[in-house]
């Protein structure tokens, strides 16, 4: 445990070292950079109520692909999935107004419900044909934002705004504010609780695990396999379509141009630092969030372009696997060279 | 007449990125590797080609530079997943994102702009006129008049055939994914194997790059390459990473790109005419899938 | 005589704390047949892999004719004139037999590096006759018999002319009649002055080959002796540290009904080929029945039908009366309890918990599990359970949330048997449950199998080795080419017998 959340913290000190050596090439102030990043993501109430709106999609994709790589599948359809999701939350919100206290009820259903039916055609291909998950998610991603897009350009275009996207949807729909925070994240928090307890109580959830470790045990120990795969399938979806639907309804309150990209394999990222963990998972999450949200503020007084974070994300990821997979090799053969010398005559 | 020509030949332009990075690919599959950051290296190539283009004025730079675009990209990968023994997958995922980051970071760093860069400066790659070829109906305006590029994916084709099948190098390199082991012990060190089918990758990736920054358009986009480093990747899977097989994919899916197109001046939206080629590789792993079933049937 | 080959005051530690060679000094000489014997464990393996230089050792000096060596590869020794067979043949079995013999040496014409295809075939096989090896240089490997693999090992070895050859336990994957004929080629290899490392934890092979033998256990080095001065009761004492019997603890016991029924079993590749044909036996209550037979002679494909892995073409199979083919995996489990012979594909997880591991096909059966109808595990009782487990088959762990991983091989075998004991079943599915073992957990499992015949349950035995199943089964079936070819009682056939039914199947007399 405390080996697992040094080799982490190290990870992250060696890839912010990384950034802060690009940053030097380039002739800015490293440590003015991360200060200005902190401080527009964690340094006080209001920015960060920001960074937990904006882990939202970011934890909840997260925790889509955590769960699938963790029981096997390896869905990759999570950017596919949310728009899915969004898409269908944004439609019921052009076509219902209901009261909030039902319209915000169907809207997150149809959220799950977009999201899960993009996965469950994965699923279905891979349970019929044999078709490999991996290579069919990543291409219905693909499909997913032509077809969202030509929804946005063509039936349900706002005739009166200047880039493709949707009307906004009925009010009675937005996710309303407490205080400084979005309703959002209390939602993201119920989620991720929920997904512990269903990984770790429930005896779906064991076996979700076990045959992700192993399948052939898991099937011959007389594990529901196929079931597991659909529901696995199914479950992911949901979230990563749930995801799509909080961030039309805490956000833009619309379906913009463009929405599902920012999202597109940061969910995967986070789950690959999480090393599939739900904790770990809604950890790095907001971490990322603090740095996307924090490079806003930081263009804005400092010279650097916020694309830089891009960079730095992609920089966290390999360091922080690299370290915990090097840190664990390396602890092991410091301790046998130990044990060694005392061998040695 | 037309049509037709239009076709074929709007088919070998969408065939010959994919064909090129399936090649790269197809040789870090057989050293073994599980590798996915075509996507990335292709990306990085195509941004590196126009930088070098547009600096020097010269489409020679531009290849020099999109080669050693996507050759950055491997070492790192070389690094991670060689040296450091860390997971190909993440490796690869890493690097595709760090592609995208840094590509875009880089546009709006160096030429100032967000999403496209083009000008007049950038200096495109040439197309080959053979002289008595172009003169043969039909064949000639198919053959001759094409990409550089184009002419060097089917020399690199051939010579991928002959690379991995008939030479010392191939049988070494297919040992090192059948048993590693088995290689280690014959006294050749696996991971050398892998490290050069990586930097081979990234000279195929590299002129994919070129070609679709510096050949296809003349301009860079942000993330331009659009799955089809993906889609490589799907070829070189769906025929076992056989380089003819590969080759007849690609231009299927060329096949497919060009169609696209063609509806599109048919009036189908643009947002349908580009799915194609992504359902078309949905088809295709359909009939793979089928093909796996109906032989693991018969090995039982 | 000198050492040519001397290793001194090796020590190595697998991290993160595993010492499998604890400061072994031992000398080879030229010309020597040279056995090292242990057991599973004892560190033999990994102290040939050192001289290999497959494996880095922590601290210690090798020499070679008195000068100190440093391999830090396979290549350096094979330099040197050392080389290696190991335990799982290690060819490409997509490969001819010439391209695995050249692989890493292989001829070239032009300076482009092109294979020279033909001068190739031609130089092994050249070798093939030099050493008399009956090999087709253009075979397929993965068409060839193992015994046929194992020459091809050797003969690449040859093809870079070692003069020391290192053979990993090579009679495991052969059938006792293959084993004269490399005991001859070895011997034959010997005249022709290779020096021979034989590892191997059978003494009377090593008895009948060796000039000397270096005896380990628990990574020491215990003595060196000449073989003509030892025997196996006291190679077995060094061995294992105290006396080994050498007779079968059965004692009579009454069979009873009939349990488990297989009856005209097929299964067919699409080309024809029969793995199952027509297979046809029963075990009763009461009864221990053993499957002999060299590997890949149907055994897979018999397990796969019982467990349910795959359909047979035709016939049926029946625990207690009830017909089982077409019931789901689940179903079929609440009749049999089945250890794997790869505990690490089929048996357990790895990665996950002594407790994950324990409660698995439990955690489906028994109702003391489920909470909420099922939907949710009742991970009290599951702890409990498990902690039984763990003290009813004396599993050495420290908590029951340690991964499985960090057991022993042999008290990972511990758990998943009692696991499988535990699962109220009538029948016994066993696919070589001693396999890697050492001596002391071997005896615990043969132990526990016999206890379950005196508890009037089922059991199908299949084991590679004879030993085992002329120590512990009431009855050996011989499988042959997918057929069952003999039903012999044990106490009326011998090693000899059953040996022979292996290699030849039916009697044609």
């Amino acid at each position: 445990m405390t080996r697992k959340i040094l080799s982490g913290v190290l990870g992250v000190v060696i890839a912010f070292l990384v950034g802060a050596l690009i940053m030097l090439l380039e002739g800015y102030e490293p440590l003015a950079t991360y200060g200005a990043l902190a401080q527009f993501s964690l340094g006080g109430i209001g920015p960060f109520a920001t960074t937990l709106k904006n882990s939202v999609p970011l934890v909840l994709t997260g925790l889509s692909a955590a769960i699938a790589f963790a029981s096997g599948p390896v869905n990759l359809g999570q950017p596919g999935q949310l728009v899915f999701g969004a898409l269908a939350a944004t439609l019921g919100g052009l076509y219902f107004s209901l009261p909030p206290a039902l319209e915000i009820p169907l809207l997150l259903l149809l959220a799950i419900a977009g999201g899960a039916l993009w996965s469950a055609l994965a699923g279905l291909l891979r349970q019929a044909f044999g078709m490999s998950e991996f290579i069919v998610t990543l291409m219905l991603n693909m499909i997913a934002d032509f077809f969202t897009a030509w929804a946005i350009a063509y039936p349900f275009m706002d005739r009166k705004a200047f880039s493709p996207m949707t009307p906004p949807i009925a009010q009675s729909g937005w996710m309303p504010d407490i205080g400084p925070l979005s309703s959002s994240v209390l939602l993201m928090f119920a989620a991720v609780a929920a997904m512990w307890f269903v990984v770790q109580r429930w005896r779906a959830g064991y076996e979700w695990r076990i045959t992700g470790q192993n399948s052939l045990f898991a099937r011959l120990g007389g594990c529901d396999v196929r079931g597991n795969f659909m529901a696995v399938m199914l479950v992911t979806g949901a979230l990563a379509g749930l995801a799509g639907g909080l961030v039309v309804m805490a956000g833009p309150h619309r379906f913009i141009k463009g929405l599902g990209a920012n999202y597109a394999w940061d969910g995967i990222m986070i789950a690959i630092m999480a090393n599939n963990g739900l904790l770990e998972t809604l950890i790095y999450g907001v971490f990322v969030a603090a740095i996307q949200t924090g490079a806003l503020g930081m263009e804005l007084i400092t010279n650097v372009p916020s694309e830089i974070a891009q960079v730095l994300q992609a920089i966290l990821v390999l360091v922080i696997v690299a370290t915990r997979e090097y840190a664990a090799v390396a602890f092991d053969r410091l301790a046998a060279r130990r044990q060694a010398r005392r061998r040695a005559p | 007449m037309n049509i037709v020509v239009g076709l074929i030949t709007g088919m070998i332009a969408g065939a010959t990125p994919i064909l090129l990075a399936a090649l790269g690919g197809m040789l870090t599959f057989y050293a073994g590797i599980f590798n996915i950051a075509m996507e990335g290296m292709m990306l990085m190539a195509a941004f590196a080609a126009v930088l070098g283009s547009f600096v020097f004025h010269s489409w020679v730079i531009g290849l020099l530079f999109a080669v050693a675009g996507a050759m950055i990209l491997a070492l790192i990968f070389i690094f991670f997943s060689v040296t450091l023994d860390t997971d190909e997958f993440v490796t690869g995922i890493a690097l595709n994102l760090f592609a995208v980051g840094s590509t875009t970071y880089l546009l709006r760093q160096i030429f100032k702009v967000k999403g496209v860069f083009t000008s007049k400066l950038i200096d495109s790659i040439p197309n080959i006129r053979i002289p008595l070829v172009e003169k043969i109906p039909l064949l000639g305006p198919v053959v001759s008049g094409r990409n550089l590029i184009v002419y060097l994916a089917v020399v690199a084709t051939i010579f991928c055939y002959y690379l991995v099948f008939k030479t010392r190098f191939g049988l070494r390199l297919r040992a090192a994914g059948y048993n590693a082991n088995s290689l280690d012990s014959s006294g050749v060190r696996t991971s050398r194997m892998r490290i050069q089918s990586l930097l081979l990758c990234a000279v195929f990736c590299g002129l994919a790059g070129a070609f679709l920054s510096l050949g296809y358009v003349t301009l860079f986009a942000e993330n331009m390459t659009a799955g089809r480093g993906w889609i490589s990747l799907a070829a070189i899977i769906l025929v076992d990473g056989h380089p003819y097989g590969i080759a007849l994919i690609s231009l299927l899916f060329g096949f497919f790109d060009g169609l696209g197109l063609f509806l599109q001046s048919y009036g189908v939206s643009s947002q349908f005419t580009s799915m194609v080629p992504y359902i078309a590789t949905l088809g295709a792993l359909y009939v793979y899938a089928r093909r796996n079933r109906e032989r693991e049937r018969k090995a039982l | 005589m000198d050492d040519f080959i001397s290793l001194e005051h090796i020590v190595k530690v697998y991290p993160p704390s595993v010492l499998a060679v604890d400061d072994v000094s031992v000398g080879f000489r030229r010309g020597e047949i040279h056995s090292i014997v242990g057991e599973n464990g004892a560190g033999k393996s990994t102290l040939m892999k050192l001289l290999y230089g497959l494996v880095p050792y922590d601290s210690g000096v090798v020499k070679i004719d008195g000068a100190p060596m440093h391999f830090r590869k396979p290549g350096d020794a094979i330099a040197m004139g050392i080389g290696m067979v190991h335990q799982e043949i290690e060819l490409i079995p997509q490969y001819t037999v010439w391209e695995n013999v050249v692989l890493g040496a292989e001829p070239v014409r032009g300076p482009g590096g092109v294979l020279d295809t033909k001068r190739a075939i031609e130089l092994v096989r050249r070798k093939i006759e030099e050493f008399q090896f009956h090999l087709d240089p253009s075979a397929q490997v993965e068409r060839i018999s193992v015994a046929a693999r194992q020459k091809v090992e050797i003969l690449k070895l040859l093809y870079r002319n070692v003069s020391v050859l290192i053979l990993d336990e090579p009679t495991a994957v052969l059938t006792p009649q293959e084993i004269p004929q490399l005991f001859a080629e070895l011997k034959r290899l010997r005249e022709a002055g290779t020096t021979i490392l034989f590892i191997s934890h059978r003494l009377d092979e090593v008895l009948e080959l060796s000039d000397r033998i270096t005896v380990m256990r628990k990574g020491k080095k215990i003595a060196t002796v000449a073989a003509s001065e030892t025997n196996k009761e006291a190679l077995a004492q060094m061995m294992v540290g105290r006396q080994v019997i050498f007779t079968s603890k059965r004692t009579p016991h009454r069979r009873g009904d009939r349990v488990f029924e297989a009856k005209n079993l097929c299964v067919t590749r699409r080309d024809g080929l029969k793995l199952l044909d027509d297979v046809s036996f029963s075990v009763h209550a009461g009864e221990i029945v053993g499957i002999a037979g060299v590997e890949g002679n149907g055994q897979f494909e018999l397990v796969n039908s019982i467990m349910g892995l795959t359909a047979p073409n035709s016939g049926s199979i029946a625990v207690n009366g009830r017909e089982i083919c077409g019931l789901s995996i689940l179903e079929r489990r609440k009749l049999i309890s089945f250890v794997p012979q790869d505990r690490a594909k089929m048996g357990a997880s790895l990665a996950a918990s002594i407790l994950d591991n324990a409660i698995m096909t439990h955690h489906r059966l028994e109702p003391r599990f489920a909470a909420w109808r099922g939907l949710v595990l009742n991970y009290r009782n599951a702890r409990a359970f498990t902690d039984s487990l763990v003290q009813r088959f004396s599993v050495q762990t420290t908590s029951s949330q340690s991964p499985f991983r960090s057991l022993s091989g042999g008290n990972q075998q511990k758990l998943i048997l009692g696991r499988e004991l535990l699962l109220s079943t009538p029948f016994f599915l066993m696919d070589q449950p001693t396999r890697g073992l050492d001596v002391g957990s071997i005896e615990y499992v043969h132990g526990e199998i016999l206890a379950m015949r005196e508890a009037d349950r089922a059991v199908l035995l299949i084991s590679a080795d004879l030993e085992e199943l002329f120590l512990i089964a009431d009855r050996i079936l011989v499988m042959h080419r997918g057929q069952i070819v003999a039903d012999l009682a044990t106490e009326r056939t011998s090693i000899e017998e059953v040996g022979r039914y292996m290699l030849e199947g039916k009697k044609t007399a």
